[in-house]
């Protein structure tokens, strides 16, 4: 058999056992065996001193083809060997995505606290401080620096928890406002608060009353505080918590610490206004109170009312929070059942 | 109060229907309803009872014959034992609807066809209390004649429709039709027209049969009197009659249901005595002594030395302001009567209902205000009323016990200021066109207003007042919306705050569920946890014994929580909140309001599942939750956890106190298993710290330090110590040994029991050794190292292993 014709048989059979191999050892030991030092090719080439002289480059060159057409099937198959080891594996590692998750969790924040921080956010946004305050209170502050004497009718309206003569459980945040009003310094510009916190009121627990709930207390004292401002103020609130497309209204009312006075309606977020169930078929909901701080609470905290106006309200988270999301019972809010303090994760 | 229109069309146009008028005024002025009476009513007309036999088969059913306008008279079986013939009723039709879904339909009666229903009252809609007396066991028979046929509901004010006014205090001047009439008649721009009450001016005389003094004017500006002689008392009309029932008032007698009108009509109390019952010719308003007793029907109330009576001799013929004794009342054999009106302080009338429990209509007007300005006019309008069917021979003057002559209020204002507190630009002559719609007399000069404001609106004082009436006048929907305008202003929390909300933040990060507890608790839960040993603080008039204490602690709370939540099967827990507690230093009335975070953790941290094997909370989980809150305080502090035993609800053996800088700021530790026990609880491993504390600590300056660029060396050590010594000594003893180049210690493995010497235990430290300027040596480790060894052996005895 020519030198050619050896090469070429060389050839046929090494890419057919390279396509016939089925490990990747095999492929190696068949590099080494036909490729390698010793191997046939190598071997076959000494017979290259009987080739005549003008066909050698010709020999040459097929030798070469021939070590680098085998070279290319045994790393073709190498490829497709290693193509199908990985796809083995991956096809092993498959697991059930739908087995539950290792847990991370993180705790829910209280829905009230959550309803609260919302309202703060905003208000901090508007340049407001939140402020603190005493949940046992002077008589003093709670009542009569809020325009409400003893024995003013307006006590009846709300029961109260008293530890002395002196001291009681505050009824209400505004209790706050001749501290806050107190301590500001007016040359450094107006006083914008609000000031959330936990009050008590001596009612039975039921369904909608509790003994403790909670209040948001806002105040802006400024030279120029007018109603617009309260109504553009809560209006703009409003639709912070309830959603854009809401509107308020005002309807007159009575506060003593307040002149004029007016209870705040949302629109309702349920109907859109149509009347329904939660609104009592009104269109309207009612979700806080304020107005313009009376004169006379302005004067007790040595500002001239003449030259400051103020504007004040106070909302309940619960009720916001009973509204937003169809607690029927205040109680729930209190008795912490995990089932239901996890529903409200992350919602604000 | 309930203004019915038909009432008010007597003062104003009533163009409107309930509703409308009800949204309206509460838009502009008082919180009102709609309502209407007898919507569900048909089919009920005026009968004329012309014949009625006995009921062959039955002893106290009678079948009757009525004219009900039809051709023929029908017949209706009837059981009411006060029917009888000639009387003109109520009949309901066949096919009448009565309240409730009731519906009459023409059957028969034992036999006997009946083509409808005689009807009583309450049976028809009006409230059984409410209804006169003498029909309360039957039929109602109207007094006179009326027209067969004819429907009864005008009649009868079955059909009124009212407008239900729930007023806020301030606004008193509308409890009485007359005070209702001016506020809704300025809503529409309606001036009410009134008619003056006239007496028939022959029977008025200077006489009187008695002396009238009050003994506290302070507290009774005014009490006028008139006395009416020769009075037949008898049935009012029924025009009248109508009215008071609809306003919830039963009609008793001519006199007292003129004295209830005026009180609708005018918001004036008015009060009603028998002269001849009086006991002498003197009538006094006084204190009364400690034991009076006050008479009165359904049960004698005892008075005392703060109650203001109005006494005839020893007689206490009524509380002043609330109520008249049964002593002098006014029947239908009265025949010489006393009215009275008077003026009575409203805080102390408030207070007096209060204390006997006996708050009603007229102390209700009392305590909120009447207008002084038509208390004489009132007395006047009773008087005539009680006369109106001609009844009273002769009426005297007035006498007068205390009076003071009402005057306008006088507010001062400026068109500028009003409209700058609106945030509106009216003009002078809008402004003032509201407040005269008000009733009020304006004057204008430039600027400045000078408003006269009537007696009625005695809420009325200052200009902040006007700003309010002319706001809600002009529409509070006419309001633009804006925001303050002032100066700048940096809105956020407090540092204190902001320390607050990273510590809540931590813990819902270690996925602990906030909660929110009550602050007030009973005795055995502010007993259970006084960890910070403090006197308790009380309420006066607690509402239960479950809400009575000052918590001084959040623990309490969060044992209920969990036993709460693990009756209901959730059973793994891990809860915290963030709120005060109240500590009270000895000889303090006020308690220091505290902050704190406190935590609780029961069952498992890590849950049985498919991939996991569950994890029991223990001591040294919450210990890391701890560690990681004042990780986050950012304190320039060490805290170190010593062990206690000193709180008698937490376990002896696994409990320490938290210090920072030697004073205690908070506890770990697990509930006592007596104190599980007895709250049916797993175990439960709790946590409080005082925020305060630490918010008062130095704060940590940080410098930034580049990570090192020099490999660490690192060292095991192994140690068996007697089981007393703790793992804080051994760790602060290699510290103080381990040289300036020690950076790290961990303890890697704790161990007692087999193969270890009894009561001893082994454990494992792994050491870190850092040079952050250069390469370490091992020679320089190993001299520190060997340091750290001797130290041990000495100190603690230990056998290096």
């Amino acid at each position: 058999m020519s030198l050619n014709d050896t090469l070429k048989n060389l050839r046929e059979n090494g890419i057919d056992e390279a396509k016939r191999a089925q490990r990747l050892q095999e492929l190696n030991d068949l590099r080494v065996n036909l490729l390698g030092k010793k191997g046939p090719i190598t071997k076959a080439l000494r017979g290259m001193k009987d080739v005549p002289a003008e066909e050698r480059p010709e020999i040459g060159t097929l030798a070469n083809n021939v070590k680098n057409d085998i070279q290319a099937a045994i790393e073709e198959k190498m490829d497709e060997l290693n193509k199908a080891i990985v796809a083995k594996k991956l096809a092993e590692e498959k697991i059930d995505v739908t087995l539950p998750a290792t847990k991370q969790v993180q705790g829910t924040k209280h829905i009230l606290n959550q309803t609260i921080e919302d309202i703060e956010q905003f208000f901090i946004g508007l340049g407001y401080e939140v402020a603190g305050g005493y949940e046992v209170e002077e008589d003093h502050y709670n009542f009569e620096r809020l325009n409400i004497p003893k024995n003013h009718p307006a006590r009846d309206m709300q029961d109260t928890f008293y530890l002395s003569d002196e001291l009681l459980m505050r009824t209400q945040t505004s209790a706050q406002e001749g501290r806050d009003m107190e301590a500001h310094d007016f040359t450094k510009g107006p006083l914008k608060m609000i000031s959330p916190g936990v009050v008590y009121r001596r009612d039975d627990d039921d369904a909608t009353h509790s003994h403790q709930f909670h209040q948001i207390e806002g105040l802006v004292v400024d030279k120029n505080i007018s109603m617009a401002d309260l109504k553009g103020t809560l209006d703009a609130l409003c639709r912070h918590v309830f959603g854009p497309d809401r509107e308020i209204r005002f309807r007159p009312s009575f506060f003593p610490f307040t002149e004029p006075s007016v209870e705040v309606d949302v629109s309702c977020f349920n109907c859109g206004g149509e009347g329904c169930r939660i609104c009592k078929y009104t269109g309207w909901i009612e979700v806080l109170g304020a107005g313009l701080t009376h004169p006379n609470v302005l004067k007790m905290s040595g500002i001239d009312p003449n030259e400051y106006s103020g504007m004040a309200f106070g909302l309940g988270p619960e009720r916001f929070a009973m509204l937003k999301y169809g607690v029927n019972d205040i109680r729930d809010f209190y008795l912490n059942d995990v089932r239901f303090l996890e529903q409200f994760k992350g919602v604000n | 109060m309930k203004i019915s229109t038909n009432w008010l069309k007597e003062y104003i146009p009533v163009n409107h229907t309930v509703e409308e008028m009800a949204n309206k005024i509460s838009l502009t002025g008082i919180e009102s309803g709609p309502v209407k009476l007898g919507e569900e009513l048909t089919g009920l007309v005026v009968g004329h009872i012309t014949s009625v036999e006995p009921h062959p088969d039955s002893d106290h059913l009678k079948v009757c014959k009525v004219d009900v306008g039809e051709a023929e008279d029908i017949q209706i079986v009837c059981g009411a034992p006060n029917v009888a013939a000639d009387q003109y009723v109520i009949v309901a039709m066949h096919g009448a609807h009565l309240p409730n879904g009731v519906r009459i339909k023409r059957g028969k009666l034992r036999g006997q066809e009946s083509n409808g229903m005689i009807c009583g009252l309450d049976e028809v809609g009006v409230p059984a209390k409410y209804m006169p007396e003498e029909f309360e066991n039957g039929i109602y028979v109207f007094d006179e004649p009326q027209k067969p046929g004819e429907a009864v509901y005008d009649l009868l004010g079955l059909k009124d429709q009212m407008i239900d006014i729930d007023i806020t205090p301030n606004r008193a001047d509308t409890l009485g039709m007359r005070g209702a009439a001016w506020e809704i008649g300025a809503t529409y721009d309606e001036k009410p027209s009134f008619t003056e009450p006239k007496l028939i001016n022959d029977k008025v005389k200077e006489f009187s049969d008695i002396d009238v003094a009050v003994e506290n004017k302070d507290l009774v500006p005014d009490y006028l009197i008139r006395e009416l002689k020769d009075v037949k008392v008898g049935k009012s009309p029924l025009w009248m009659q109508r009215r008071l029932w609809n306003q919830n008032i039963r009609p008793v007698n001519s006199v007292i249901d003129a004295a209830n009108y005026v009180m609708i009509e005018y918001g004036q109390p008015i009060q009603a005595y028998d002269l001849d019952k009086l006991e002498s010719n003197q009538l006094t308003v006084k204190f009364a002594e400690n034991g009076d007793k006050l008479n009165l029907s359904d049960n004698d109330k005892v008075l005392d030395q703060n109650d203001l009576v109005v006494s005839s001799g020893n007689q206490i013929i009524g509380l002043a302001g609330i109520i008249s004794s049964d002593v002098a009342k006014v029947d239908e054999n009265t025949t010489n009567v006393l009215l009275e009106a008077g003026v009575f302080d409203g805080a102390h009338v408030r207070k007096t209902a209060q204390r006997h429990d006996l708050r009603n209509d007229a102390s209700n007007r009392f305590e909120k205000g009447v207008d002084n300005g038509i208390v004489t006019e009132a007395l006047t309008r009773a008087t005539q009323l009680v006369d109106q069917t001609d009844s009273v021979k002769e009426i005297s003057e007035t006498i007068i016990g205390s009076y003071i002559e009402a005057k306008p209020t006088i507010i001062k204002g400026s068109v500028s200021h009003i409209n700058h507190l609106m945030g509106l630009e009216l003009t002078t002559e809008k402004m003032v066109g509201i407040l005269e719609r008000l009733g009020f007399n304006v004057e204008v000069d430039g600027d400045n207003l000078t408003v006269s404001v009537p007696t009625r609106r005695w809420d009325m004082s200052i200009e902040a007042d006007l700003v309010e009436e002319v706001n809600r006048i002009y529409g509070y929907a006419n309001l633009p919306n804006t925001l303050p305008a002032g100066m700048e202003t940096r809105g956020g929390y407090s540092p204190k705050r902001e320390l607050n909300n990273k510590l809540r933040n931590v813990l819902l990060g270690a996925g602990m569920d906030e909660v929110i507890n009550y602050s007030l608790l009973n005795k055995k839960e502010v007993d259970d946890f006084n960890a910070i040993d403090t006197e308790y603080t009380k309420l006066l008039h607690p509402m239960t014994e479950d809400h009575e204490y000052l918590r001084s602690s959040l623990i309490p709370g969060l044992v209920r929580n969990i036993a709460y939540n693990q009756a209901r099967k959730n059973a793994d827990i891990s809860i915290f909140e963030q709120a005060r507690i109240f500590d009270r230093p000895t000889g303090q009335d006020r308690p220091n309001e505290v902050e704190y975070i406190s935590g609780a953790v029961s069952g498992n941290v890590v849950s049985d599942s498919w991939n996991t094997k569950a994890q029991k909370v223990d001591f040294y989980y919450v210990k890391g939750l701890v560690e990681e809150l004042l990780n986050n305080v950012n304190a320039d502090s060490d805290f170190t956890f010593v062990a206690t035993d000193e709180y008698s609800n937490l376990h002896p053996g696994q409990t320490a106190k938290i210090l920072a800088n030697e004073q205690v700021i908070g506890l770990v530790g697990k509930l006592h298993p007596n104190y599980q026990k007895a709250h049916s609880i797993d175990d439960t491993f709790v946590f409080e710290l005082n925020v305060d504390l630490l918010f008062n600590l130095n704060k940590k300056s940080v410098q930034a330090q580049s990570a090192p660029k020099y490999p660490s060396i690192s060292r095991d050590l192994a140690i068996l110590v007697d089981k007393t010594v703790e793992n804080g000594q051994i760790i602060a003893d290699i510290y103080n040994n381990g040289g300036k180049y020690l950076k790290d210690v961990n303890i890697f493995d704790v161990y007692e029991g087999k193969n270890i010497k009894p009561s001893h235990k082994s454990l494992g430290y792994h050491l870190e050794f850092l040079n952050p300027d250069d390469t370490l040596t091992d020679d320089e480790v190993e001299k520190a190292f060997s340091l750290v060894k001797d130290s041990l052996v000495q100190k603690f005895n230990v056998e290096i292993r």
